[in-house]
């Protein structure tokens, strides 16, 4: 018998309690009581029936306010609590905590957004506020009426996690989530470990060597035990939930075996734009990004590689490539799918249109192959002269700023550009100190630790700065013709007054922002949210800051916005103590918010299975009933998220959201329609 | 939790929003923790801020909660009232030594009642309320405080005994003394916080000395739903200002005081003033006068422009000195750096964006290494971002250097990560079955 089997026969019938609400209207330190006269309604709701004790606080949430409710939990026998105060978001959990500690079943409480539902959005109307609370609240009391206790679902928890993103901060998440006795898988969906990264010469404030400081971590990921790492390879399906994700990652393979990989390398003719080096260089398409990477075995580019047969030893070989699909069950799965550098658009700034126009990580991949020596050259050219225009695909403005293919522009700020410019402009002037240098800036936001030291060595190294405001920025064009420079930069300078000049170059760096890797599909399979910016939105910037709404997802580095390298590990292992706290209890709970079925009322009409829009939620099965095999709907809990949607299909009303049943909808509604004059008549 | 022996796996030194969020995040994977705070209550500075960036979320709303949890953490012990008196490396952890500073209340008794409070007929300026307002010799410290008990200030308290005849629970004890006590944990996060830049410290802008000229915290007393005028006014003669302005980088990025770095909160702290202002007083005009806008953080640049859109008025220049009129109002003398010339203008109120220091003599029982701007020193940035230079003790929040709320709450949980892991393999239990 499956374990919902309805029971036909009605439970035995339990002595009515009488029904004790406590109703607490919160005054929100201000933010409901400069709008809605918190103590008229608190006296109105008082009248209603049953309501045993109607209170206002300046906050309910404080440890003094929920004492309170507990207090009068204890003492006045309240066995329903209403309260009335900011979005459930934010303190439901709180309230839901207190009401426990009383002894009374945390789910006989009714929690009421004055907050974002009335007084934000009514601040101008003081008595129409006031009125809708006193509905709201109203309302709020008779479902409170109808309140069950419920008990959360609990599951047991995978004591695994599955960390997506092979970068500094899925690294790092791995490592400490290990590092707390929890099993870690690593996706990393290019052959080899390591991310942006390792393609940084230097890291600010402490010129520390990345690939030195990467080559160090991945160490310590592959000594840790208990972590498996996937190269090549891509989530292609998550369900489940919280305690219980099941994975499908498709690796892709390596292509090339470890005895054949030097003849086929030097065997291999096909070439392809080289990512690592932005496309400054070419490689072959079985490569290894750098010396030194992780693993250090040759990968094949399947997606540039063209299916020719390679020559080796006489033999010919077409490189296959034999994806394995691997099954895997995670309690928690952490995002640590990092960035991309901007990509200007043809012509901005001159970008893709003039060949001396670059980005500030091309630079550096740039500086990085050019051999030490005097000079700096750029298409064999020497580079006397070169601007650095900051804040390119940062911090744009709506109507000035040529919006992207999504209609956006980025309107923020990408917070590593600044000192990263100032950074590389003070190795340009080391190495190369003829160079003339220009930084072309907004503001300069040298915040870190460390970082203002930067902005003023360069500030001493003779390097120019030039203010430009956001809706007047510089304009790049080719000089004319005999020009001692090939390209000219016009701006209008703030530190000379706003004075029009014009600056000769040879090279114009465009330092140019962050945008989140694209992750449409694990958006779409893991149900996440994006905020306006693109990027992973946390649950709350304070509350839950790298977690998302989701439960079970949590968020590591640049996935969730612009980060410095040393802020990426912060948020990496901030992830990692979220995710132990998840699981290393070995069990979750999940709230009881979810479908059920009432089978004398259900007739198998099946409509709630057509309806539903998760997998293995709700599903018809055989049952006898007098001897007559009939169709009865029955809800998996563990799948159902409470979304009703089977609720609305139901023809005989026979499907209720638990504690949002349509009999508690029904007493909220003739509550919040009271006649105004009864609303009246109560309030004297 | 047996704390009988007062054996932990984690001290956390400092009881504001990092510590706090440390604490929670050792507790809830089972460690035993205890909490350590110098003042009465935790809550630290976030707790007397108004409402807080970039959400304009109240900010008690965010706070108190987090200071129940720890209270009622069932792995979590708190001792506040408690100053850090030294520490040392002892059996592979750490033997910290402190003393229980007397409250002249009995805590197990007290009920937080405040009678003793309504009694006391001493008023002194309350430092909860950066001294704008008062409260009794004998008090809980704040409405929301945590724990719920009362203090005396022996250093004003008459010995009039009010307070002792209306307690009904008989706690108040005139005779209390400094408590020593000792506490063995295998690692330490230390969570020690910020102080403002001192009011005074640059002379020629005359805080400390030219009444309304004010920090910003002051503003958030002002601003904030519990502030002692639940208005903005200004101190000097009570007068509702019009004109308000706000000078940057008053603490920071400023080599005459000595303090070369950016303080990372003051234009946010400013912007978000200068929007909740322009709610408070819808007439008051509000400059900022400011060398560089630095909103970095998430959504942060957005709430720049918004406050753009809303008219508060953003010059670039370089305030040089403030002085006052005859009607106490701040003439401030700018440099406009994008028109290049100087101007004076007269505002009813300066706020002065002070910067962040380290809390004096915070360091002095832990003694670790400071950088060289004074907060402590983060030897591998790029590796361990909060490990300090001791085995086994790490540092979070603002101890590290400035930061915001949301920056020192997942640093917090980062910390929490690097100690959870080395208390772990300090045990060298199996981790794996």
């Amino acid at each position: 018998m499956p374990e919902n089997t309805p029971n036909p026969e009605s439970p035995a019938p339990v002595e009515p309690e009488e029904i004790r609400v406590g109703v607490y209207t919160c005054h929100c330190g201000g933010n409901i009581s400069h709008v809605v006269q918190c103590e008229r309604v608190a006296k109105m709701v008082g009248k209603l029936a049953n309501v045993a004790v109607s209170r206002t606080d300046p906050s309910f949430c404080s440890d003094a306010g929920q004492a309170i409710i507990e207090q009068d939990i204890k003492e006045l026998g309240i066995n329903r609590v209403v309260i009335g105060a900011c979005a459930p978001s934010l303190h439901e959990q709180t309230f839901r905590g207190a009401v426990t500690r009383a002894g009374l079943n945390p789910y006989l409480y009714h929690h009421v957004g004055l907050r974002e539902q009335d007084s934000w959005v009514h601040a101008s109307d003081e008595e129409g506020a006031t009125e809708k609370a006193m509905r709201l609240m109203a309302a709020g009391v008779a479902k409170a009426r109808l309140l069950d206790p419920l008990d959360p679902i609990r599951l047991g928890a995978e004591k695994q996690a599955l960390v997506i993103g092979g970068g500094v901060a899925g690294l790092r998440a791995a490592l400490d989530i290990a590092r707390q006795g929890i099993r870690v898988t690593l996706v990393e969906k290019s052959p080899f470990l390591g991310g942006r990264m390792a393609q940084l010469e230097s890291i600010f404030p402490t010129d520390e060597k990345p690939r030195q400081l990467l080559h160090d971590l991945i160490q310590a990921v592959t000594a840790q035990v208990g972590i498996t790492i996937f190269t090549q390879a891509e989530v292609t399906g998550v369900s489940g939930y919280v305690g219980n994700f099941s994975i499908q990652v498709t690796q892709h393979a390596r292509g090339v075996s470890p005895e054949m990989a030097e003849a086929l390398t030097a065997a291999c003719t096909q070439e392809t734009p080289d990512p690592f080096n932005y496309s400054l260089t070419r490689r072959k398409v079985i490569y290894q990004p750098y010396p030194g990477c992780y693993p250090a075995a040759p990968a094949v580019d399947w997606q540039h590689y063209d299916g020719q047969p390679i020559q080796v030893n006489g033999k010919s070989i077409v490189l296959q490539d034999d994806a394995l699909v691997h099954e895997l069950i995670a309690g928690a799965i952490v995002l640590a799918t990092g960035f991309d550098p901007y990509e200007p658009r043809q012509g901005e700034y001159g970008y893709g249109e003039l060949s001396q126009v670059i980005t500030l990580p091309q630079l550096i991949r740039h500086m990085a192959l050019v051999k030490n020596g005097e000079t700096l050259t750029w298409n064999g050219h020497p580079v006397r002269s070169a601007a650095i225009i900051h804040c390119v695909g940062s911090r744009e403005l709506d109507g000035v700023h040529e919006p992207q293919a999504d209609g956006q522009v980025n309107n923020y700020c990408s917070r590593v550009c600044c000192t990263a410019s100032l950074h590389t402009a003070l190795e340009m002037r080391q190495r190369f100190p003829r160079l003339n240098i220009y930084e072309l800036y907004q503001d300069i936001r040298a915040y870190g630790r460390g970082h203002e030291e930067i902005y003023r060595h360069t500030q001493n190294a003779a390097v120019r700065f030039v203010r430009y405001h956001g809706d007047d920025g510089p304009k790049v064009i080719a000089a004319p013709k005999g020009d001692p420079y090939p390209v000219l930069v016009q701006v209008k300078d703030y530190l000379t007054y706003g004075e029009e000049i014009e600056i000769p170059v040879d090279l114009v760096v465009l330092a140019v922002g962050m945008m989140p890797r694209q992750v449409d599909d694990l958006v779409n399979m893991l149900k996440i949210s994006r905020g306006a910016d693109r990027f992973l939105l946390e649950a709350h910037p304070k509350l839950r800051p790298v977690e998302m709404a989701v439960r079970g997802i949590i968020l590591a580095g640049t996935a969730q916005g612009p980060m410095n390298i040393q802020e990426s590990l912060a948020a990496a292992s901030a992830a990692a103590a979220k995710a132990a706290s998840l699981l290393s209890l070995g069990k979750v709970e999940l709230p009881p918010f979810v479908a059920r079925v009432d089978p004398a009322k259900c007739n198998g009409n099946g409509a709630c299975v057509t309806a539903c829009l998760e997998e293995g939620a709700i599903a018809l099965q055989t049952f006898v009933e007098n001897g007559v095999e009939v169709q009865r709907a029955v809800v998996t809990p563990a799948n159902c998220t409470g979304c009703g949607a089977c609720v609305g299909a139901c023809p005989n009303r026979a499907i209720d959201v638990q504690a949002w049943t349509l009999a508690q909808y029904d007493a909220m509604v003739d509550a919040i329609a009271m006649d105004w004059p009864e609303l009246v008549e109560v309030e004297k | 939790m047996s704390l009988d022996n007062l054996h932990v796996d984690a001290l956390v030194v400092g009881g504001g929003i990092a510590g706090m969020q440390s604490a929670l995040d050792l507790g809830d994977q089972g460690f035993q923790v205890a909490l350590v705070e110098c003042e009465p209550s935790i809550g630290g500075k976030m707790i007397t801020l108004s409402k807080v960036f970039p959400t304009l979320d109240c900010c008690s709303c965010i706070t108190t909660p987090k200071m129940s949890a720890v209270a009622h953490h069932p792995n979590i012990k708190l001792f506040t009232y408690c100053d850090v008196q030294s520490v040392q490396e002892a059996d592979g952890g750490y033997r910290v030594n402190l003393v229980q500073k007397p409250r002249y209340v009995d805590a197990s008794k007290c009920t937080g009642c405040r009678e003793c409070e309504y009694a006391c007929p001493i008023t002194v300026p309350s430092p909860f309320d950066r001294g704008l307002g008062a409260y009794r010799t004998i008090r809980v410290p704040f409405s929301t405080a945590v724990p719920q008990v009362a203090v005396l200030d022996m250093d004003y308290c008459i010995l009039c005994g009010k307070c002792e005849k209306v307690c009904a629970a008989k706690a108040v004890d005139f005779n209390q003394q400094p408590e020593p006590f000792e506490i063995q944990a295998s690692t330490l996060v230390v969570a020690s916080g910020f102080e403002l830049t001192p009011l005074g410290a640059k002379k020629e802008y005359g805080g400390g000395k030219l009444r309304n000229v004010i920090d910003p915290l002051m503003m958030e007393r002002f601003l904030a739903p519990t502030g002692p005028y639940g208005r903005v006014l200004r101190p000097g003669d009570g007068k509702e200002p019009t004109s308000i302005a706000y000078v940057q980088c008053a603490g920071s990025r400023d080599t005459t005081l000595g303090i070369e770095y950016c303080s990372r909160v003051c234009c946010m702290y400013a912007i978000k003033q200068a929007m909740l202002i322009s709610g408070a007083l819808p007439l008051a005009e509000i400059t900022i006068y400011y060398m560089d806008i630095r909103t970095f953080g998430k959504g942060y640049e957005q709430f720049y422009q918004n406050a753009q859109a809303m008219g508060v008025e953003f010059i670039r220049g370089k305030v040089a000195s403030i002085r006052e009129d005859d009607d106490q109002n701040p003439v401030v003398k700018v440099e406009l750096t994008e028109e290049g010339r100087t101007i004076e203008r007269t505002h009813d109120l300066v706020v002065l964006s002070l910067g962040m220091v380290p809390v004096p003599g915070s360091n002095t029982a832990l003694n670790l290494p400071l950088g060289s701007d004074k907060f402590i020193a983060i030897p591998a940035p790029n590796a361990s971002p909060c490990a300090t230079a001791h085995p086994g003790i790490f540092v979070t929040g603002a101890a590290m250097g400035p930061m915001d709320i949301v920056d020192s709450i997942v640093t917090a949980s980062s910390a929490a990560a690097a100690a959870s892991a080395y208390i772990r393999e300090h045990k060298k239990e199996a981790v794996y079955a």
